[in-house]
């Protein structure tokens, strides 16, 4: 098939990779083992700690980034009693693609009862041009809990790049025993960092990121979250157990200054060492 | 039942209905909320008639305003109790911080009390929006339009509010309402062709003035 030259998209990354991971967690007495682990195509997991009481994966994605049409997905499941935290070997890149082409990201996660289920991705990068299309399901049972953050940046701030034309869908969904919990949706089209500058979208912040616990000591958190927390934060408790946050920063690297102790703060264990800085 | 088309009703009577649902004396309680706005103020956000405009024109382009038109539409075309359900869940789950799910389930409940009382309906405990979508379908109402007058009393009700927070005279606040009609008729018209496929809300700095509210000390309004 001949295709026609885009030199940022086609000459560095391979187009329409293909990627999925699905993994199970089961408990063995005092350790966690897995159960099940499938890999195909241009998603790769490691597990860079012997498992033990918990297993961290670092999830790979040898294509080096995401480009027009490519397709990954992910399937993790934390059995009963089990913990399990997901997390991204580098930031993930969204480059510019093709017209009509978009990218799909589908990450599927589920915690049984009593697990406690961490996705601590490294942020996503949105390039100018790029066309991401991104959804996240995550179904928590009875008594399981959960840490989740998000970090998105919106172009390379750091080379003064706006995201001129780039397309941009988001959705997490967290179900409780099967009850939609919580909703986030962003659709970004066109001219996303203008949309971004007006000054209650976000006010020209290069970067933001949404975080949900859900766990007994939520209500217990919040103050100490929020004593974290700079003018471009804010954190509630939508439920009893679930506290909520979003964050908005000047770039990527600042964003970590806020959301790293946040992180510190709730998840009562060593963070994967990517959020160590 | 919802499954019985509504009888026909002259569009006066139409006009009438819409004009006291959203007038500033049904009881609703729109006065003691200000949707994070006090806090926008508080924080020096919101300072003056422009900056009201620019928060306005954001919370209704890109936060709540375009969000609930389109959970107002879905509930107005929701024709059985499953579907209202779902409208209902997904609008809750989309409430991003607990005042603002105070708010809109304590106007829509208070909307469901007196709506069902007057109008002989079958409405309760519904968010606020889901609540007005459903009455306006059990009424035959047009939903564009109930969605236009539900947006201009909610940037009304805001209004109202910034003349409690700055000094804003009442003709320029009327002034600031008046211009956003376009916006609020596109808006409207909008949503009530959209389903729920495409929500968004990137009304983020919104959202983080209506968290932050939660602490704020002295404050008047409850979000």
């Amino acid at each position: 098939m001949t295709r026609l030259a885009d030199p940022a998209a086609a000459s560095s990354h391979p187009q329409r990779a293909q990627g999925s991971v699905a993994l199970s967690l089961v408990r063995r007495g005092e350790r966690n083992a897995l159960a099940g682990l499938r890999q195909a195509g241009a998603l790769k997991v490691l597990f860079p700690r012997p498992a033990g009481s918990g297993v961290e994966a670092v999830l790979i994605n040898t294509a080096g980034g995401i480009t027009g049409a490519d397709a990954f997905s992910l399937d993790a499941r934390a059995g009963t009693a089990t913990r399990l935290t997901l997390t991204t070997q580098a930031a993930e890149r969204a480059y510019r693609a093709l017209p009509r082409e978009v990218a799909r990201v589908e990450n599927r996660l589920s915690a049984d009862a009593g697990a406690r289920l961490c996705w601590l991705p490294q942020e996503t990068i949105l390039y100018d041009g790029s066309a991401l299309s991104r959804r996240l399901r995550i179904d928590l049972a009875e008594g399981a809990s959960l840490l989740m953050a998000e970090p998105l940046v919106f172009g390379r701030t750091a080379m003064g790049e706006t995201l001129a034309d780039a397309t941009f869908r988001d959705r997490i969904e967290i179900r409780r025993n099967g009850r939609l919990a919580y909703l986030d949706a962003i659709t970004l089209s066109g001219r996303v960092s203008e949309k971004l500058a007006r000054p209650f979208t976000a006010a020209g912040a290069g970067a933001m990121a949404s975080l949900v616990y859900v766990a007994p000591d939520a209500e217990a958190a919040l103050a100490a979250v929020r004593s974290l927390l700079g003018d471009t934060a804010g954190a509630s408790l939508r439920e009893s157990d679930m506290l909520v946050l979003r964050l908005l920063a000047a770039d990527g690297y600042l964003l970590r200054q806020t959301l790293i102790p946040v992180l510190n703060c709730l998840a009562g264990e060593p963070l994967p060492r990517c959020w160590t800085i | 039942m919802a499954t019985d088309a509504p009888v026909p009703m002259p569009t006066e009577e139409q006009a009438l209905i819409l004009a006291q649902w959203f007038s500033p004396a049904y009881p609703v309680g729109g006065f003691a909320y200000s949707h994070g706005l006090e806090q926008a103020v508080h924080a020096g956000r919101v300072s003056c008639g422009e900056s009201l405009a620019d928060w306005l024109t954001d919370v209704l382009s890109h936060g709540s305003g375009q969000s609930d038109a389109r959970f107002l539409a879905a509930a107005g075309r929701a024709a059985d109790a499953t579907a209202l359900h779902e409208v209902e869940t997904m609008c809750r789950a989309f409430a991003p911080s607990r005042e603002r799910l105070l708010e809109t389930r304590l106007q829509g409940a208070a909307f469901c009390d007196v709506t069902s009382r007057v109008w002989g309906l079958d409405l309760a405990d519904l968010s606020y929006p889901v609540a007005v979508g459903q009455a306006a379908r059990l009424l035959g109402l047009p939903l564009a339009l109930t969605a236009r007058l539900y947006l201009l009393a909610f940037a009304g009700n805001l209004v109202s509010a910034a003349q409690r927070l700055l000094p804003l005279g009442q003709g320029a606040a009327q002034e600031i309402l008046h211009r956003l009609h376009p916006l609020i008729g596109e808006i409207a018209e909008r949503a009530s062709g959209q389903g729920l496929e495409g929500l968004s809300s990137i009304a983020i700095l919104g959202d983080i003035c209506a968290m932050q509210h939660e602490i704020q000390e002295p404050r008047i309004f409850r979000t």
